[in-house]
């Protein structure tokens, strides 16, 4: 059990999942989730390259805890785009926004 | 040691967005006040910007450095967002009481990439990558009242979100082949196992990131929706300022490999010929000034790209001088287009005809921008366009600068009709003649003479683009 390959594989299935998400769902909140599905995917990457590789074994845990706190950020400003979304259109599924095109 | 004065661009515009947080926190909204601020703020950036060109050092445990190549960047950057702070003499397109958070966004944006192109280190990178979408994201939807703002907002930030989830996961792989975040010593490991499957796969899903930003193929989706549905500023600040720190930060990524990966040469060949051929073939069916802008810029991507895959001091230079001659060409393209549109509405093509009586200056600028932006001589965009393709030529890619000249033909065909659209054309009803400013007339001439100018004597540009170039091989 305690190999980088079955970590690198768990991040690939993540980060896999993740880009299937984007592309799949079509609520706003469902994307929003996929997207951090793949930063949890790169956070498991550095952990576990940290763990076995590494030199200095603190690089990959500050990595990760900076990607912790840049995803909450980012849920913030995201949930704050897709509340001023709903109070346009009424709806958080991605197909009702289809006016810009060309 | 007084290290803090190398940081000093950066404290000023904290600073900036320390006065226009105040702005937005206090009494009621006053535009004229906000923009004389911005403007007078903004000015002295570009001041403060020159006066640290020649520092050189190192910050925060080696992770940010200041040199030649950063600070040329940040001078652009500066004049950037001076520059399109000019453009704000009537911000119709947003609501006076969200003026100074317009300014204030703008200021950490131009912060961020200030702290981008001078970062030597993965997550300071990613930080200030962060910061900087972070800041357009919310700039984007902050139009006024058209319902498209919310809907380019939304699709702007979800490609940017997953964008930049990619290219952390990127970064992760990077870190577990090299051991190390450090710049310095990548550029000494990368190039020993560029040739194994994760580090190749690391460097492209990285550059993915950044190519989001630049809007290269296949990034490039938001780029046209974010334009038209932004207020005609924020696309002005998007396709200009943000495009220049995007061109800085890939190439300190490419440079990375040190020329040694066929394969990553290959990626970027791939990537500039189909950004240029789909930005081109698609801007001639646009009827939007700004959709056209757009695919322009997708297209103009391509054209950098070409100069930073030569991987040469020569190529990196000229991607430099490209960079700049876009930034001027475009602002110059946006000031007419902001000036046109004056009630903050989105510009048709067709409304400009009549445009040389309305308004002979920002007829003649317009005409100028554009033939920058097609490479016609004399003006800066073909001396842009000259330089790229001569360090690839350098380089031998000569199909590569066949394809590339055949789609700025391509471009010529709707420049020309922009052109034509302001000159030929006659509205279907009178227009009013366009009341410009002497200030704005003042502006247009200055980027119309440095447009000229700087087409025929390159020199001087040129030698501080190859002395900054130095830096990164």
């Amino acid at each position: 059990m305690n190999s980088l390959n079955i970590y690198l594989f768990i991040a690939a299935l993540l980060f896999s999942l993740g880009i299937f998400g984007v592309f799949q769902r079509r609520s706003l909140i469902g994307m929003l989730i996929a997207i951090e599905l793949m930063l949890n995917a790169a956070s498991v990457n550095f952990m576990a390259f940290n763990r076995f590789l590494a030199p200095d074994p603190i690089v990959g845990q500050i990595y990760t805890l900076f990607i912790m706190g840049i995803a909450a950020a980012e849920a913030a400003i995201a949930l704050s785009i897709i509340v001023a979304v709903f109070r346009r259109l009424r709806s958080i599924n991605i197909e009702r926004a289809q006016e810009l095109r060309g | 040691m007084m290290k803090w004065i190398l940081f000093l661009p950066e404290l000023y515009c904290l600073l900036m967005a320390a006065v226009f947080f105040g702005l937005a926190m206090i009494g009621r909204p006053n535009p004229r006040r906000d923009y004389f601020a911005a403007l007078f703020l903004t000015g002295v950036s570009i001041v403060v910007c020159l006066a640290c060109v020649r520092l050189e050092g190192t910050l925060f445990f080696e992770a940010y450095r200041v040199d030649l190549f950063s600070q040329v960047f940040k001078v652009m950057l500066g004049m950037g967002l001076f520059l399109v702070v000019c453009l704000c003499t009537e911000l119709n397109g947003i609501e006076e009481r969200h003026h100074p958070e317009f300014y204030l966004f703008l200021t950490t944006c131009t912060l961020a990439m200030m702290m981008l192109v001078s970062s030597v280190e993965l997550l300071t990178i990613y930080v200030a990558l962060e910061l900087s979408s972070y800041s357009l994201y919310i700039l984007v939807p902050l139009r006024r009242g058209h319902g498209i703002d919310v809907e380019a907002g939304v699709k702007y930030l979800m490609v940017g979100a997953s964008a930049s989830a990619v290219m952390l996961f990127g970064l992760s792989y990077i870190f577990g082949v090299t051991h190390t975040t450090y710049i310095v010593e990548l550029i000494r490991v990368l190039p020993g196992v560029i040739t194994t499957p994760a580090a190749i796969v690391g460097l492209v899903l990285t550059l993915s990131g950044f190519f989001f930003k630049l809007a290269v193929f296949p990034f490039h989706f938001w780029a046209p929706d974010v334009y038209q549905g932004a207020a005609n500023q924020v696309t002005a600040y998007i396709a200009t300022a943000s495009k220049v720190a995007a061109v800085a930060i890939i190439m300190r990524m490419v440079a990375l490999s040190g020329g040694g990966s066929t394969y990553l040469v290959h990626v970027l060949v791939t990537l500039s010929i189909a950004s240029m051929t789909l930005g081109n073939l698609v801007a001639i069916v646009q009827k939007d000034m700004k959709r056209l802008l757009a695919y322009s810029s997708i297209s103009h991507a391509g054209y950098v790209l070409i100069g930073i895959l030569s991987m040469s001091q020569t190529g990196y230079a000229s991607a430099i001088f490209y960079a700049l001659a876009y930034l001027v060409m475009n602002l110059c393209c946006f000031l007419v287009v902001v000036k046109v549109a004056y009630d903050g509405s989105d510009l048709k093509i067709a409304q400009l005809a009549g445009l040389h009586r309305r308004s002979p200056m920002l007829a003649m600028a317009l005409m100028l921008a554009v033939f920058g932006l097609a490479g016609i001589p004399p003006t800066i965009g073909f001396t842009g366009k000259f330089l790229v393709f001569a360090a690839a030529m350098e380089k031998g890619y000569v199909t590569l600068v066949i394809i590339a000249m055949i789609n700025a033909t391509i471009s010529l065909y709707y420049y020309i009709l922009v052109v034509k659209a302001a000159y030929l054309l006659e509205p279907d009803e009178e227009m009013d003649r366009l009341a410009v400013s002497m200030p704005t007339k003042l502006l247009a001439g200055a980027l119309v003479t440095v447009m000229v100018v700087f087409g025929i004597f390159p020199h001087h540009l040129l030698e501080v683009a190859r002395a900054a170039a130095r830096i990164l091989m």
